[in-house]
């Protein structure tokens, strides 16, 4: 599996609670990835907030949730599901690949370039 | 202010009951997410929202976002008309209620159709208060609480125009940010030199007041005694001290007046705001209030201040779904907001004035404010900072003891504070 994806990171690089933003170009995506380790877990989300126009990987990161650092919509980390208002819309996730210390993503095909 | 003894008690969350045919007036945030709650929650009865306007809409764009490409109702909608048949939830646009029978459970509208119910919520929020003086019912002066209101000032506005915005609380500041944004010459009139500091703190109200000044938005302390019309169709706003300011554009923000008087005349308990129980239940059983409209009476009897935080409504909204069907509210965080002001986001969380001690850490292009008491945070406040409130928030309803040096020190970060309590 190690040459599946495109690796963007290291693990070391999303400490527990945290996120990262890849850019766009790095992935060939429509938007920026935001990449989250929440409890060891990682996730890959579109980074665009569907509600304004917030970065998620500012956001707060807890339980399988990320909530928007500026209204508070709140979203699935697996699944990008929109989970609260004021986000009515959900975001695209990607696939995540842990390949030994490197984080891999697939980008979600619907949102390549 | 009618005798409150028969308010219902909150107490413990009596058994699941059937709601019946719900019908809730007002389409805004507390009267959707009752009804959006009540499908979550297994309700399958009949659910219509009473909304005299054309459709279901967020508001806290209104006063920022305004001015912005894009901004339309499609941004603003809730829910689709899809979306709200697929959850089956009936609305009623156009339509005033004019009256309830809460014995009856009736609904009366302003075409004189009556709508039958088992269970009413009254979401009616509130309507900008307007200004007392001569000249305030003069075509040049807004207020800002519906969309057309804010259609109707963007209509107004043009480049270089002279917009003067009385009250300089969360509505007016963050209007006249949008204003400056789009370049009128923007006066700010208000009676105190920090506007907010009961919400957010003298030191916080002091910070945000200030950037006004650095984004050129003239500040004036005063109050409007008089607005005098011109014969160009401008007018002046003429302060109590004298001072004279002409404008091509006024906008008055002096808070809200609950929209109760349908409830009043329905003989529910009322004293600014129709008075509810931590269910939403009012003095009628099946009547309930949520969001602007509804003021809180605990337990104890002590009056809450009606929550006018777009939060405070989403959650009543809930929670007086959750009474409708017999079940307890969801355990609520402590109270939070937010606003976006010349391009900075303020968050708050709890009360920044009061008891305690004030704590602010510095070292930022912004100073977060806390108020700890007896080694409890109490409150935050920060400005494009959320995760240091979205971390007090936890630390305030997990009741962890903080330090006020780890507060003060910004190489602590409130995360680490609270994962260390963990």
């Amino acid at each position: 599996v190690s040459d599946e994806g495109i690796v963007v990171a290291r693990v070391e690089d999303v400490p527990d609670g945290e996120a990262i933003r890849i850019d766009a170009a790095v992935t060939g995506t429509v938007d920026a990835i935001a990449v989250f380790n929440d409890g060891g877990d990682f996730f890959a989300l579109d980074d665009t907030c569907s509600h304004e126009k917030a970065s998620l990987a500012d956001g707060w990161i807890e339980d399988g949730v990320v909530e928007c650092p500026l209204h508070a919509g709140k979203f699935c980390l697996k699944d990008g599901a929109v989970l609260s208002m004021p986000a009515t819309r959900d975001v695209a996730c990607h696939q995540v690949i842990i390949d030994g210390a490197d984080i891999r993503i697939v980008p979600n095909p619907d949102r390549l370039q | 202010v009618t005798s409150s003894d028969a308010l219902p008690t909150a107490g413990s969350p009596t058994e699941r009951r059937d709601a019946g045919r719900v019908v809730i007036v007002g389409g805004g945030l507390a009267g959707f997410s009752a009804a959006e709650r009540l499908r979550v929650l297994g309700h399958t009865d009949e659910i219509t929202i009473v909304e005299g306007e054309d459709c279901l809409y967020d508001r806290p764009p209104l006063s920022k976002e305004l001015f912005a490409e894009g901004f339309d109702v499609d941004a603003l909608e809730f829910a689709t008309g899809e979306r709200l048949a697929d959850l089956g939830i009936g609305t009623r646009h156009g339509r005033r209620a004019t009256a309830i029978d809460p014995t009856a459970a009736s609904v009366t509208l302003d075409s004189g159709e009556v709508l039958p119910a088992d269970t009413i919520l009254l979401a009616t929020g509130g309507r900008a208060r307007t200004l007392p003086v001569p000249g305030a019912d003069l075509p040049v002066v807004h207020v800002l609480r519906t969309l057309a209101d804010a259609q109707a000032i963007r209509d107004a506005v043009s480049a270089g125009c002279r917009a003067v915005v009385i009250g300089g609380g969360l509505i007016g500041a963050e209007l006249a940010s949008a204003l400056r944004k789009v370049g009128a010459a923007v006066t700010l009139v208000d009676p105190s030199p920090t506007p907010l500091a009961h919400a957010v703190g003298e030191l916080m109200a002091n910070h945000l007041h200030g950037m006004h000044l650095a984004h050129d938005v003239d500040t004036r302390l005063g109050v409007a005694a008089l607005i005098e019309p011109a014969s160009d169709g401008s007018a002046t706003v003429v302060l109590a001290d004298g001072d004279r300011l002409p404008a091509d554009l006024i906008v008055v923000g002096i808070g809200i007046i609950p929209n109760q008087e349908i409830g009043v005349a329905a003989g529910l308990d009322a004293d600014d705001g129709i008075l509810v129980d931590a269910h939403q239940r009012t003095s009628a059983p099946k009547v309930f209030a949520a969001g602007d409209v509804a003021r809180r009476r605990g337990d104890d009897g002590v009056m809450h201040r009606r929550e006018e935080h777009w939060e405070a409504a989403q959650l009543s909204g809930q929670a007086a779904a959750a009474g409708m069907l017999g079940l307890a509210p969801e355990v609520r965080g402590t109270p939070w907001f937010w606003s976006d002001r010349h391009g900075v986001h303020l968050e708050v969380v709890g009360r920044l004035s009061g008891s305690g001690t004030q704590i602010v850490r510095e070292g930022g292009p912004h100073p977060a404010v806390f108020l700890i008491e007896d080694g409890l945070l109490v409150g935050a406040g920060s400005l494009d900072d959320a995760n240091t409130v979205r971390a007090a928030r936890r630390l305030i309803d997990q009741r962890i003891p903080v330090s006020a040096d780890e507060l003060a020190d910004p190489a602590v970060s409130l995360r680490a504070m609270l994962r260390a309590s963990r």
